[in-house]
Formats: C-alpha cells, sequence, structure tokens
C-alpha cells in the first residue's frame, strides 16, 4: 500500500502521534470530569434526553400516520350508495352511463350481497350481520376518475353524481385523503419546528452545563496556559464533555422512544386486528436511530463550543 | 537568554509598575530580582512568560523578539520556560505525578517517556515514591517542591521562580533555594524573584534591585554580602 507524501515524512508522524495522545488525555479527562459529579451529568443527560425524545416520539407517530395514509391507498376513487329502490338493471344502467364519461377510468357494481359479505369479514360485524331478517345494503359503485385527473375535475365529477336520482349518498374517498395529506404536512412541520425548539433547548443546556463547569475550573485552567496549554488543547476536554453529554442524551431518547414503541405495540396490534390487518404499526428504522444519536452529539457538541468559545476568551492566568 | 531594554510596563488602570528597566541574564545564570511589596518583581516575570505584554521598551529571551511573539505563539514560548509560583498553583484533585506529569501531557509526549521524565524530577526534588498521592497530604514545602518539579519536568532552559520561597520557614527555604542552586549547575538559566533579603545574602548570587518600577541597583554575585 502506498503512503502518502505527508504521512511518510517522520515530523508529520510524530505530530500526528502527539495530537493522537493529546485527544486520548482530553478524551479521558473530560470523562474523568463527568464521573466527578455523577448526579449533576445525569440530571444534564435526563434533561437533554427527554428534550431529544419529544421530537422523536413525535415523528414516530407522523412515521405511523403515514403508513396509515399507505394502507388507505392513493386512489381518488367515489363510493356511489344508490337508493334501495334502485334495481340490478337500473344500477347497471347508471353504471354504464358513468362508463361513458371521460373523466371516468372505471365502474364497479357491487350488489347487496357482495357488500353484506364484505361487513361480515370485518371483525365483530359478524354476528350482528347473522342477525340482521335481510339485506338493508343498497347497490354500490365504485367510481374510479381518470388517471391524471385533478381534484378539481373529481369534485366536480362527485357533484354531477350526487344530483342523479338514483343516487342515495357519495362518499368522495380523495377528499379524506387530501385532508389526512394536509395534516400530515401539518404534523410534519410541527415535528420540525418542535425538533428545531427543542434542539435548541439541549444546545442551552449543554452550553450552561460547560459554562459552570469551566468557570468551577477556572485555576485548573489558568495552570495550563501558565504551562504551555494551547487554546485548543484547553478548549478540547469541554468539546469532549459536550459530545458525551450528547451521546448520553441521545442513548436515552432512543431507549425512551424504543420504549414507547413497546408499550403502544399490543394496543395497536389490536386496533391493527380489528381492521382486518390492513394497518400495521411500525417503530423508527435503526438508521433513524443512529441519525437521531449523531444530532444529539453534534447538539452537545456545538452547545460545549458555544460556551468554552465565550467564556475561555475571558480567562486569563 | 534574556535582554530588557528600556522596558516599562503601565497598566490600564496607570499605575506604573516598571519604568526603563535595563538588564541582561546570561544563558545558565542565576540572578534574583528583590524589592519590596509592588516594586514590581511579578511584573518583571508575567512579561518574560507574556502573562503581559510592555508599554514600551523590548524584551528578548532566546534572541526572540517577545513583541513579535503572536497570541498564537504564546503557548509554544511558555512551554520553553518552566514557571514556579508562590503559592504552587497545583490541582488538587490531581495526583502529584498527574501534576508534575500536565507540561510533558500538554506537548503530547508518549507514556512511557511521561512516566520516566515524571519519575526523574519528583527524584531531582526530593519527592521519591510521592508521585500516587494528592497534593493534599503533602506538606507547603513538598507542595513548592511538587511545583519546582512540573517546572523543571519539560527541561526548559529558563526557569523563574515568584516568590517562591514566601510561604516556607526559613530551614525550608534555604532547602528551596539549594533546588534552584542545583538546578542552574545542570545548565538552567534560573530568575527568581524574592524579598527575602537575608536569604538572598545566603545564596550569593546576583542580585537585580527594584523599586517602585526602577531598577535602582545590579550587584554582582561575588559583590553580594
Amino acid at each position: 500500500m502506498n503512503t502518502p507524501a505527508s504521512m511518510a515524512n517522520p515530523i508529520h508522524r510524530t505530530r500526528l502521534a502527539m495530537w493522537r495522545r493529546q485527544h486520548a488525555w482530553c478524551l479521558r479527562d473530560s470523562l474523568r470530569q463527568l464521573a466527578r459529579r455523577p448526579l449533576g451529568s445525569a440530571l444534564t443527560i435526563a434533561v437533554m434526553g427527554l428534550a431529544l425524545a419529544l421530537p422523536l416520539a413525535f415523528l414516530l407517530l407522523l412515521v405511523n400516520v403515514q403508513h396509515l395514509a399507505t394502507a388507505l391507498g392513493n386512489s381518488q376513487s367515489v363510493n356511489v350508495f344508490l337508493k334501495t329502490d334502485v334495481t340490478a338493471d337500473g344500477a347497471a344502467k347508471l353504471a354504464d352511463s358513468l362508463r361513458a364519461r371521460a373523466d371516468v377510468a372505471a365502474v364497479t357494481l357491487r350488489t347487496p350481497q357482495q357488500g353484506l359479505a364484505e361487513l361480515a369479514a370485518i371483525q365483530g360485524f359478524g354476528a350482528a350481520v347473522q342477525s340482521l331478517p335481510d339485506n338493508p345494503l343498497p347497490f354500490a359503485l365504485l367510481v374510479e376518475p381518470g388517471t391524471g385527473t385533478s381534484r378539481v375535475q373529481v369534485e366536480s365529477l362527485v357533484a354531477a353524481v350526487r344530483a342523479l336520482p338514483q343516487v342515495d349518498l357519495v362518499q368522495d374517498n380523495g377528499a379524506w385523503r387530501a385532508r389526512l395529506d394536509a395534516l400530515v404536512g401539518l404534523g410534519r412541520t410541527v415535528a420540525v419546528i418542535l425538533a428545531v425548539l427543542l434542539a435548541a433547548a439541549a444546545v442551552l443546556v449543554i452550553g450552561n452545563t460547560v459554562r459552570l463547569d469551566i468557570r468551577s475550573r477556572a485555576n485548573e485552567i489558568a495552570v495550563q496556559q501558565l504551562v504551555g496549554a494551547s487554546a485548543a488543547f484547553v478548549r478540547r476536554p469541554y468539546l469532549y464533555e459536550g459530545a458525551w453529554y450528547g451521546l448520553a442524551a441521545g442513548v436515552v431518547a432512543v431507549l425512551l422512544v424504543l420504549l414507547l414503541e413497546a408499550v403502544l405495540a399490543a394496543p395497536v396490534r389490536d386496533l391493527v386486528t380489528s381492521y382486518a390487518g390492513r394497518l400495521h404499526f411500525g417503530g423508527l428504522s435503526w438508521v433513524t436511530l443512529v441519525i437521531a444519536l449523531a444530532i444529539a452529539v453534534a447538539l452537545g457538541w456545538l452547545g460545549a463550543w458555544i460556551a468554552s468559545s465565550r467564556q475561555l476568551a475571558r480567562l486569563r492566568p | 537568554m534574556i535582554r530588557f531594554d528600556s522596558v516599562s510596563k503601565r497598566y490600564p488602570e496607570g499605575r506604573e509598575a516598571l519604568i526603563d528597566v535595563s538588564f541582561n541574564v546570561e544563558a545558565g545564570e542565576m540572578l534574583f530580582v528583590t524589592g519590596h511589596s509592588g516594586a514590581g518583581k511579578t511584573t518583571l516575570l508575567r512579561l518574560i512568560a507574556l502573562i503581559e505584554r510592555p508599554s514600551r521598551g523590548t524584551i528578548k529571551v532566546h534572541g526572540r523578539d517577545l513583541a513579535r511573539v503572536r497570541h498564537r505563539g504564546i503557548p509554544g514560548l511558555r512551554r520553553d520556560i518552566g514557571m514556579v509560583f508562590q503559592d504552587h498553583r497545583l490541582l488538587l484533585d490531581r495526583s502529584v505525578a498527574d501534576n508534575v506529569a500536565l507540561p510533558l501531557v500538554i506537548a503530547g509526549m508518549p507514556r512511557e517517556e511521561r512516566d520516566k521524565r515524571v519519575r526523574s524530577a519528583l527524584e531531582k526534588v526530593g519527592l521519591a515514591g510521592r508521585g500516587k498521592d494528592a497534593p493534599a497530604a503533602l506538606s507547603t514545602g513538598e507542595q513548592q517542591r511538587v511545583g519546582i518539579a512540573r517546572a523543571i519536568v519539560a527541561r526548559p532552559a529558563l526557569i523563574i521562580a515568584d516568590e517562591p520561597t514566601g510561604n516556607l520557614d526559613p530551614q525550608l527555604s534555604e532547602e528551596i533555594m539549594q533546588l534552584f542552586v542545583s538546578l542552574r549547575q545542570t545548565g538552567s538559566t534560573v530568575l527568581i524573584a524574592s524579598h527575602d533579603l537575608a536569604l538572598l545574602k545566603r545564596m550569593k548570587q546576583r542580585v537585580v534591585v527594584l523599586d517602585h518600577g526602577h531598577l535602582i541597583d545590579d550587584v554582582p554575585a561575588s559583590e553580594v554580602a
């Protein structure tokens, strides 16, 4: 393997080794400082962990609402329930007349028997359906608007169908889906705002902790400066300290969300079964959790960087 | 080694700590700076360590004009100077060995070499085997020895000490000063600020006398009595 020119130079190798040893010392020193005040460190980690868990929990909710939306499909289909006095022949003729429209791609006719069978298949409805003296369901038409039909055109189709004399009720699934999409979009915006605010809070919590730590160690910093420590060397343990806080808080947040998933799994499973398995409860992916941990570390480091920049500039030996 | 040319230092509040001070210190020389409290001894040492900058005049250390040393270059300059303080300035939550090792840690020295140098420095100041002790477990004199060990562990060519015997009884003061004499004999240049005239007379080294910021006397070692 070829060695880069800069690495082949013994001076650079020595400098790299020195740099590595300085970092190793600062890393150990930062851990030692955290261990020196276990209660204070634990409280800081807990506060930051909770702050990070909230947007993660909100993200979990959003992911599952999106699962729900996916389960409902992207179709803009329109359910048309005919009046009970419309016969099979009348329903078939109406279906044909709708198929002839340019804005309709397909029309499926559902008989009252098919409707009743579908209802009986849904858990909890079987016994109720059995107890009915006769079938109360009307003929229904499932109207699929043409591909590329705009929302306005679908609404115009719905209005036209609703005006037909054979029609009792029109259910526009696209409108419901549009509302759900709008809600998910709103939720996503709220989640981003919440995440930004709580991230800022986490940065402030870490910043304040590091600020207090620097103030309490002013004598040590002065000694380090007097014996020749560079500004970077003095600052490094505090940056590591912030990163450790961030990592620990990230782990707390991830564990809290995993706990939330575990607690919600059983009730959601029951709910899913009642919807004949069309829905499912999904947790956050491990990639999302790893990214959350990395963001937590970066926030901790950032808080420490801001605090140490301000505080160390004020300290003189 | 050290050259002061017409150096003055005026603090922002208006106090003149040093006024037109000039003197030289040769490499390997031992020099005492004395004077009453407020004479400017500490300011003189702080200027050498670049803790303060002069208001006027030129200071050269190792032939290097300190006015040309930028802020980023100060740590490197301080690593070439061993500093000893009246109040020891030890880190009380760390062991004696950790305190002594600090300049070597900052220099990024390998652990084995570091441990060897720390043991050697502690032996030189008579504290062999006390590396694991906490500074609080040591007497005041021993704490000052730890401070000296920290100052010499990186083998700097220049050692400066500000009232290193200020808190010690006469016998301990003598011992500490003999320690500095032995350091000088190994080739280091030693500059000590002290107001203890009786002690300085016994040490028989060159003495620079300050009074209200003025250098009023520069007594060669041969004339100290």
